[in-house]
């Protein structure tokens, strides 16, 4: 098994990406440009790569427990994962946004017909 | 203003109790200027009683300033799509309390006369849609064989999905909608292929379709969007539609039949 061990440049860019992210995230919830969710999911993408910089032992400790050979290979499995969780939960909300927005496009091209011809009929 | 069309006209043909039924024809255009006031002209001078309903699916050139002088218009506050246009009239036509609604294309392609074919079909023996199919009959123009061969692809595809249906024009856009197929699609329509996948959608939730054969014109204005590779791709998409189509849950139409409204 490889032991991988992060060098302080390493730690440093991590850490600093971590913290850098998540106070963007949280400064966009904050504002209400993000909700709960993306908040929690985004901040996935921060969060794993520091687990398993910060703490080498995980991805041996999760290799074990996934026979995967490669530990290094663990990180980029999750942060894969992670990134196919969103993009899946993006897909249904803009699915789902699109129904939406095709139902208010021909109600309200109804209606403004409608409003049209009263008036001329008037 | 109401119009009415006197569906009882042949003695000769059984009595559907279809009286005095309101019928609205749906246009959707997209940049179909130049076709659209001559059309609709030509509804007019069939004095059919036929109301219409032009849904101008965001076009940039003058479409709905002509289309507005002759008819209803509907203008689309942003590009749907040809699914998106049909189901506006849908949804138009379930509103104002239609009997029926006739889908014909903006470009001029469906003369218009062929309507009361549809009409005269769905008289002869109901059938919630009623397409009018140019492959029926060797009075209309000769369409490419890519197309007549991706037709019969398509149609050989419903039946072995859909049981004993045959359509022989499933890409056709000339359609008859009666009440039930309304509330249907008013409901729910594909918006992409919208026409072979709304056979496929109604089929699958039990409303039935007849074909009739109509005569149709070349394309006078603007080209089809289905050509060279593109081809291809229609018919995967397609074919993948119609699989997906018999794979989900079929969704019940409401019990609303237009015998129901014309008896009352």
């Amino acid at each position: 098994m490889n032991h991988f061990v992060p060098s302080l440049p390493t730690l440093l860019l991590v850490g600093l990406f971590a913290v850098l992210y998540l106070v963007f995230l949280v400064r966009k919830t904050m504002r209400g440009l993000l909700d709960l969710y993306d908040l929690l999911m985004l901040s996935m993408v921060a969060l794993a790569p520091a687990l398993f910089v910060f703490f080498p032992g995980v991805s041996d400790w999760v290799a074990q427990v996934t026979g995967v050979a490669f530990p290094f290979v663990v990180m980029f499995g999750m942060l894969f994962v992670i990134v196919f969780l969103i993009v899946h939960r993006l897909t249904v909300k803009l699915h789902r946004l699109e129904s939406v927005n095709r139902r208010l496009v021909q109600e309200i091209s109804i209606l403004i017909e409608s409003v049209e011809q009263d008036r001329r009929s008037r | 203003m109401t119009a009415f069309v006197d569906l009882d006209a042949p003695a000769a043909e059984p009595d559907t109790g279809a009286a005095s039924s309101r019928i609205l024809l749906i246009l959707p255009c997209f940049n179909e200027a130049a076709a659209v006031g001559p059309l609709l002209m030509e509804i007019a001078h069939l004095r059919a009683g036929f109301e219409t309903v032009v849904i101008d699916d965001g076009s940039t050139d003058n479409t709905y300033e002509v289309a507005r002088t002759m008819s209803r218009c509907v203008r689309l506050v942003h590009n749907l799509g040809i699914g998106g246009a049909v189901q506006t009239g849908t949804r138009f036509a379930r509103d104002n309390g239609y009997d029926f609604c006739v889908q014909i294309d903006g470009d001029g392609q469906h003369p218009p006369a062929e309507v009361m074919k549809l009409l005269q079909a769905y008289r002869q023996g109901k059938a919630n849609v009623v397409i009018g199919s140019r492959y029926l009959t060797s009075l209309t123009f000769r369409s490419t064989l890519a197309r007549r061969m991706g037709s019969r692809i398509i149609g050989a595809a419903l039946r072995l999905f859909f049981g004993g249906t045959r359509i022989s024009d499933p890409t056709s856009g000339l359609r008859l909608f009666d009440r039930a197929a309304i509330e249907f699609f008013a409901a729910r329509y594909p918006h992409d292929y919208p026409e072979p996948i709304s056979i496929a959608w109604a089929l699958r939730s039990g409303l039935t379709i007849k074909e009739v054969p109509v005569r149709m014109r070349a394309r006078e204005h603007g080209v089809s969007s289905i050509a060279g590779l593109r081809t291809m791709s229609y018919m995967v998409r397609v074919l993948s539609y119609i699989v997906l189509a018999r794979l989900q849950t079929p969704v019940r139409p409401r019990a609303v039949v237009t015998e129901e409204y014309l008896s009352s």
